[in-house]
């Protein structure tokens, strides 16, 4: 019969339509529509309602409404160190420390292939005063804060925010500093600060994630149309402002993140390492070395607590 | 007698036209070289009228970028070798009279080449530490790819096995040898000879399919290139040196085998 030689054609035809008209292509078709179609009283209006967030980030959780900041659990004095992650540490030599490395000022690379930025110092200075080799391993953020390491390395030095959701995968320290989340916007857009928008955030806006907040940053110095507003610490927008990229902060705080360093709970019993390094980033506030570490990457000490 | 060029008294016909064939042939390969200089030209050329092309950055991130090709070359190299073996067992797995083995190779090449190779390589990095195996992402990558390729090499080694002529094994069995010493002294030296290029061409798509490793965070040539093409925005750059240092491994590495093959098919002349 005609109709089964017509078969596969038939059948190419509709996956081609429904490649075409799916997910995909509506955005664009649709984008321009109300480009067009809206007055442009607002010289801001066809700026996309979309903010891009770095995935597993307090930031997308914050545009989902779904933010809850905490604090760290009290950190009691371990009764012993026999068989704590601690012992392993320091009888290995080597304390593994994982980062995600294109994450500027915090954490990135020299062209010699060395570490460098101020999570890698902070990190750099415990391991010493713990007596052992730092050992810095690259890891994307969301694979950090999803728990469960395996056993692949030891702590997390990497910024992380404490939440009550995170307080249940990850032992926190106290916070070693603290940035404010900001709002940044591409410089062609024109805009400098978020009243100018005709929307409201975080209400009206759709969230596009991508592997990290410094990914929307370079996606929008690629030139990249998809968006023009990101979340994100301050501290990376001011980075990346100063290192020349086409973006600048335009909102006051959303919330101030404490930032602490993270153990795995589902990793071998650390409650000894816990202490010292929380004993140890207690030195290093009053000593100085952390205002010293982020007036050298950040030209402001965002060390004390703001209370917010 | 080859042609004597100015003495034609001393060429003969033969000779003549051998030394046309040979200056043609000398010719054309010259004529393609030159289309290859001029395409590349054009490219290079296009690239560099945009204008765009940052080379202050590839000054200062190429070595970088470039230093990734040690561990690329490192994982394919012990990654063939492990697929080889397994190759060799899964050949003769699958031609073996014993159905238990011949079950379980078939059943081993076809799970391995049914699944896609990323899925392969997340598998044994993400999804074995829930069952407690737990391997650092060099392992993880090499032992994928091993598993992966050695699926696909077994059909090779399998075929190369069957194209031993069968008067070989007739023989040999004639003389009252076992089928492990047949297989061992008489076939499988053979056999070999015939994969050999197979297993130079399999290398090659193994130097290319390393660069799926890069996902666990393993810092060979493209996690090093995607990483410092994104933190500056220069993933042009970045992305165009990964892809010629593998087009110059590949390149090599061709060269190596093409020297091989001709070595080898040496005795049949």
């Amino acid at each position: 019969m005609h109709l089964r030689r017509a078969m596969p054609a038939l059948a190419g035809m509709v996956l081609i339509i429904s490649a075409c008209t799916g997910p995909g292509a509506s955005a664009s078709p649709s984008g321009a529509a109300s480009a067009a179609a809206t007055p442009t009283e607002n010289p801001f209006a066809d700026v996309p309602a979309v903010v891009c967030v770095g995935e597993a980030t307090t930031y997308l959780d914050w545009l989902n409404g779904v933010l809850q900041p905490d604090v760290q659990d009290p950190i009691a004095e371990p009764a012993g160190t026999a068989g704590d992650l601690l012992e392993t540490v320091q009888s290995n030599g080597v304390l593994r420390i994982s980062t995600d490395s294109n994450y500027e000022p915090q954490s990135f690379r020299e062209p010699d292939g060395s570490w460098v930025g101020f999570d890698i110092d902070v990190g750099t200075e415990i391991a010493e005063r713990l007596g052992v080799d730092a050992e810095f391993q690259h890891q994307d953020w969301d694979i950090i804060t999803a728990g469960s390491w395996s056993g692949r390395w030891d702590i997390s030095v990497g910024s992380m925010t404490i939440t009550t959701d995170r307080k249940e995968l990850f032992s926190f320290t106290q916070p070693y500093y603290y940035t404010p989340a900001d709002i940044g916007a591409s410089t062609r857009s024109g805009l400098s600060t978020i009243d100018e928008l005709p929307f409201t955030l975080p209400d009206d806006v759709e969230a596009v994630t991508r592997p990290t907040d410094a990914n929307c940053i370079e996606e929008i110095g690629a030139g990249r149309p998809e968006f023009d507003l990101f979340i994100t610490s301050g501290t990376v927008i001011d980075a990346a402002t100063n290192a020349g990229q086409p973006v600048v902060r335009i909102s006051d705080p959303l919330y101030q993140e404490n930032l602490a360093i993270a153990i795995d709970k589902a990793g071998p019993d650390h409650d000894a390492l816990l202490f010292e390094i929380d004993q140890i980033v207690g030195e290093m506030h009053e000593d100085g070395t952390l205002t010293e570490l982020s007036m050298k990457w950040f030209d402001e000490d965002l060390t004390q607590d703001p209370g917010g | 007698m080859t042609a004597v060029v100015g003495a034609p008294e001393r060429s003969s016909i033969l000779d003549h036209l051998e030394a046309a064939e040979l200056r043609a042939r000398r010719l054309f390969r010259l004529k393609v070289a030159a289309t290859w200089l001029a395409l590349i030209g054009v490219v290079l050329f296009g690239l560099w009228i945009t204008e765009n092309i940052d080379f202050a950055f590839i000054g200062e991130w190429g070595p970088f970028i470039i230093g990734g090709a040690g561990l690329t070359i490192l994982i394919s190299v012990v990654s063939i070798t492990f697929a080889t073996i397994l190759a060799l067992a899964g050949a003769i797995g699958r031609l073996s009279g014993n159905p238990y083995f011949n079950g379980l190779a078939s059943l081993y090449v076809s799970l391995a080449r049914g699944t896609p190779l990323v899925v392969q390589i997340l598998f044994v990095y993400l999804a074995l530490p829930q069952v407690g195996i737990i391997l650092n992402a060099v392992h993880a990558g090499i032992i994928a790819l091993s598993f992966n390729y050695g699926a696909y090499m077994t059909e090779i080694f399998r075929a190369g096995i069957q194209a031993v002529a069968r008067g070989q094994r007739e023989a040999a069995q004639a003389l009252g040898m076992r089928e492990q010493l047949v297989m061992r002294r008489i076939v499988l030296p053979q056999a070999i000879r015939i994969v050999i290029p197979a297993i130079g061409n399999e290398f090659i798509a193994m130097i290319k399919d390393s660069s799926l490793v890069s996902i666990l965070a393993v810092e060979e040539l493209l996690f090093r290139a995607r990483l410092v093409g994104q933190q500056h925005f220069r993933s042009l750059e970045a992305l165009i040196i990964a892809a010629v240092i593998y087009w110059i491994l590949t390149i090599v590495f061709s060269r190596f085998q093409e020297r091989l093959e001709r070595r080898m098919a040496r005795g049949d002349r």
